[in-house]
């Protein structure tokens, strides 16, 4: 359980928390890192759900020109409902990255929260701009699938390990 | 006549007395019209001052006579003509002309009116007010400052006697601290003797053990792993150079006392009795995280006065006894080594937590968190479901909201359930404006915890609202919260596993539970946050400290008790049968009490 000082995370994972939850786990357990285990990959594959669903949501889309005619229907009929929706996945996704430490997956999450509520990366002043609103969370969408795909691959890597030694 | 009489009206009475006066031809031969009617005058003077002027102008005074003339912009005419001779009128006369002042004309009387106040005279009055006004500036201000003067001696004084409290305070609080230290030197030796007695077993009978991971060659030296044969146990070691650094200096040392000496306490508490490997993260863990909630709580006394033995059991640490056993200290901490960091809590029974939470990652560790701290969980992923099992009659002994929830958000759900339930709510989110922690308390939400949440911080929130539910050495329960149900009260087994605990010596693994308790100080007003930290020996006297529950206080040893405190009863009762099959010595302990601190218990001791 110590083993989580050693690996090297970066600034990818807030090491105190995470350790946390690897404290969970029960080392005399036939599956030592059963717990820890189960909690990450859960997120994982909900993190992987969750952009899926944003990808949806959200109409505009950065590197599509091809959906240039169903962006125009959805921005007239869709807009303010797609940032709330664009918010609230944030959030959500928010919530599970900061409890496992997965700092910079969270403040993008909690960037696209804050951009789908109309407010600026804070929270702190309004953004009346919906386009800039939504091009903002494109961004941080990008950014955020960035760094859970490091993330992703850190556990993957450290889960190998540990049961490589175990 | 009035010479600062107004005369915006008519002409002035002055004038029409002139004209009148004028008009007597008794007068002729003394003061008459001149000869062209456009002037009069004054040919006797002596004869005018003396009979005339009282009579008409009720002075004889020919100078202020003229004076008022020329405030009414008379002038004298002169009396020599250029040629120089003499006046038609004679030497003595005294001729006055005003244009309005006319022999035949009465009607222009009224044009005759005093002139602009010369400058002079209005510079007079000017400067003379000026100085006054300045003079009365002055003198107000010499009243405010002599006001402010002695509002500020009053605040002096109230600074002098609050800082002579305040230093007969860190005066008693030094001495406490002393003999802590005492008392920590003099379980260290004798762990100490315990050591090296073992140490010699051990030897006679494995003469090569030589293991430093602590394998296990006995049962009971299991834990000691001495490297050295001759030198002590590398936990005492440790803990031994703890206590040496953090030395309590009988000098009265301000700044840093309080912090470090009560970490090093407990660091050297923990020493011995964990073995080296869980050792040391103890220690680290312990100092770096924890250091503020091992300080005795800042701010007044916060309930631990030593003047009053009431607050005895606020003191948050346990008086430790000789007769601990310190091999059963150590096998206790083997078995938690995982998690010494937060050892068990020390619930008298499991407590039984709801938690409503949609996100299953987050659920997930919460209730992995909670069966860490032996807690039973239900959980419930939105707030309908969280209300419907409320409703149909589930009892918790806490319940975790989520607030952003779909279907029912967590403070639509709090206040729902609070229509008909009042056990304890937490809210957990990560919005903390104040406006929104507003709003839930306003709905019936207990508390909140920002997520996210690590495992002390919900720890902490456990402790603090299940204070009620620790076990306690003697077998003494706070009483409990409103609303908390009854069926705690049917459970008499617990005086026996209290008991149990008990015998184990009022043993750091049952106290380090309480030890992390002192974080319900932490920005909670202690009087109303925690109760009495439950410590042995104190319980009796410990009525007070169940200040202001309006509770029903609830006890294993008593069926039913109606609401408001009477904790002094039970604990008075419970103080001899709890003793009485005890391996210590309660009066060995109640004598250290008595001899290490000021307070006396205010109950009579059962004896």
């Amino acid at each position: 359980m110590a083993d989580a000082e050693e690996f090297d995370f970066g600034d990818n994972v807030d090491t105190a928390t995470f350790e946390q939850i690897l404290d969970m786990d029960d080392a005399d357990e036939d599956d030592a890192h059963e717990f820890s285990k189960s909690i990450v990959f859960g997120f994982l594959d909900q993190a992987d759900s969750t952009f899926a669903k944003m990808e949806t949501s959200k109409y505009v889309r950065p590197d599509k020109s091809i959906h240039v005619v169903r962006t125009l229907i959805h921005y007239v009929l869709r807009k303010d409902k797609d940032l709330k929706e664009l918010s609230s996945l944030g959030h959500f996704l928010k919530g599970s990255s900061a409890t496992l430490g997965f700092t910079k997956v969270k403040d993008e999450c909690e960037k696209i929260q804050h951009y789908g509520q109309k407010k600026d990366e804070t929270g702190a002043t309004d953004e009346p701009d919906e386009e800039k609103c939504l091009r903002l969370i494109g961004q941080s969408i990008a950014k955020a699938k960035t760094a859970y795909d490091e993330v992703k691959r850190l556990m993957e890597q450290y889960y190998a390990k540990l049961e490589g030694n175990a | 006549m009035d010479p600062g009489g107004q005369n915006a009206n008519n002409s002035s009475d002055f004038v029409r007395k002139l004209y009148k006066m004028l008009e007597d031809p008794s007068y002729s031969s003394v003061v008459r019209w001149g000869d062209d009617g456009d002037s009069f005058v004054v040919l006797e003077n002596e004869k005018f001052t003396k009979h005339i002027l009282p009579k008409h102008f009720k002075h004889s005074n020919f100078a202020s006579f003229v004076r008022q003339l020329n405030k009414y912009d008379f002038h004298k005419v002169r009396q020599n003509n250029e040629d120089g001779q003499q006046s038609q009128y004679g030497p003595n006369a005294w001729e006055f002309k005003h244009p309005e002042f006319k022999a035949n004309s009465k009607d222009t009387l009224d044009n005759i009116r005093r002139k602009a106040p010369a400058p002079r005279n209005k510079g007079a009055i000017v400067d003379g007010d000026m100085p006054i006004q300045q003079i009365d500036l002055m003198n107000q201000q010499i009243v405010a400052q002599a006001q402010q003067i002695q509002m500020l001696e009053a605040s002096n004084h109230e600074l002098r006697v609050n800082h002579q409290t305040m230093v007969q305070e860190m005066v008693r609080l030094h001495r406490t601290v002393l003999n802590h230290d005492r008392v920590m030197q003099d379980v260290m030796k004798y762990l100490n003797t315990v050591d090296a007695q073992q140490r010699r077993n051990s030897k006679v009978l494995f003469p090569n053990a030589q293991d430093n991971a602590g394998t296990t060659l006995t049962p009971t030296s299991q834990n000691i792993g001495a490297v050295d044969e001759e030198a002590p146990a590398s936990p005492l070691q440790h803990a031994q150079q703890l206590m040496q650094e953090y030395n309590v200096d009988p000098q009265l040392n301000f700044p840093g006392f309080e912090n470090s000496y009560p970490s090093a306490a407990q660091n050297g508490m923990r020493g011995p009795a964990s073995t080296h490997s869980s050792g040391s993260m103890g220690y680290s863990k312990l100092s770096d995280g924890q250091l503020e909630q091992i300080v005795y709580p800042t701010g007044g006394n916060n309930g631990i006065d030593p003047m009053y033995s009431e607050h005895l059991p606020h003191i948050p640490y346990p008086l430790p006894s000789k007769e601990v056993d310190a091999g059963e200290l150590r096998n206790k901490y083997a078995e938690s080594r995982k998690k010494s960091n937060y050892a068990d809590p020390g619930w008298a029974r499991s407590p039984r937590v709801l938690l409503v939470e949609d996100d299953p990652t987050c659920r997930q560790i919460g209730a992995k968190f909670l069966l860490s701290f032996s807690c039973t969980i239900d959980t419930a992923l939105d707030g309908l479901e969280a209300v419907s099992k409320v409703q149909e009659g589930g009892k918790y002994d806490l319940i975790l909201m989520d607030i952003i929830m779909p279907n029912l958000d967590g403070v639509s759900a709090c206040h729902i359930i609070r229509q008909f339930d009042r056990t304890p709510i937490v809210a957990m989110t990560s919005n903390i404006r104040s406006d929104d922690i507003q709003m839930y308390f306003q709905h019936g939400m207990d508390d909140v915890l920002p997520k996210p949440f690590t495992r002390k911080s919900l720890l902490d929130m456990l402790e603090k609202h299940l204070m009620h539910m620790k076990k306690i050495p003697e077998g003494m329960a706070p009483p409990a919260p409103v609303g908390v149900n009854p069926s705690l009260t049917t459970h008499p087994p617990n005086s026996r596993s209290v008991q149990d605990d008990m015998s184990q010596g009022a043993s750091p693994a049952g106290s380090t539970g309480t030890w992390n308790s002192p974080s319900q100080y932490s920005g909670v007003s202690p009087v109303s946050a925690s109760m009495s930290i439950p410590y042995a020996n104190y319980m009796d006297s410990n009525n007070a400290a169940y200040q202001a529950q309006p509770t029903t206080p609830l006890n294993p040893n008593r069926p039913m008790l109606p609401a408001g405190p009477q904790p002094g009863m039970m604990q008075h009762r419970r103080g001899p049968s709890e003793m009485s099959g005890q391996d210590m010595n309660p009066a060995v302990k109640r004598q250290r009490v008595s001899g290490t601190y000021t307070g006396q218990p205010v109950a009579a001791r059962p004896q």
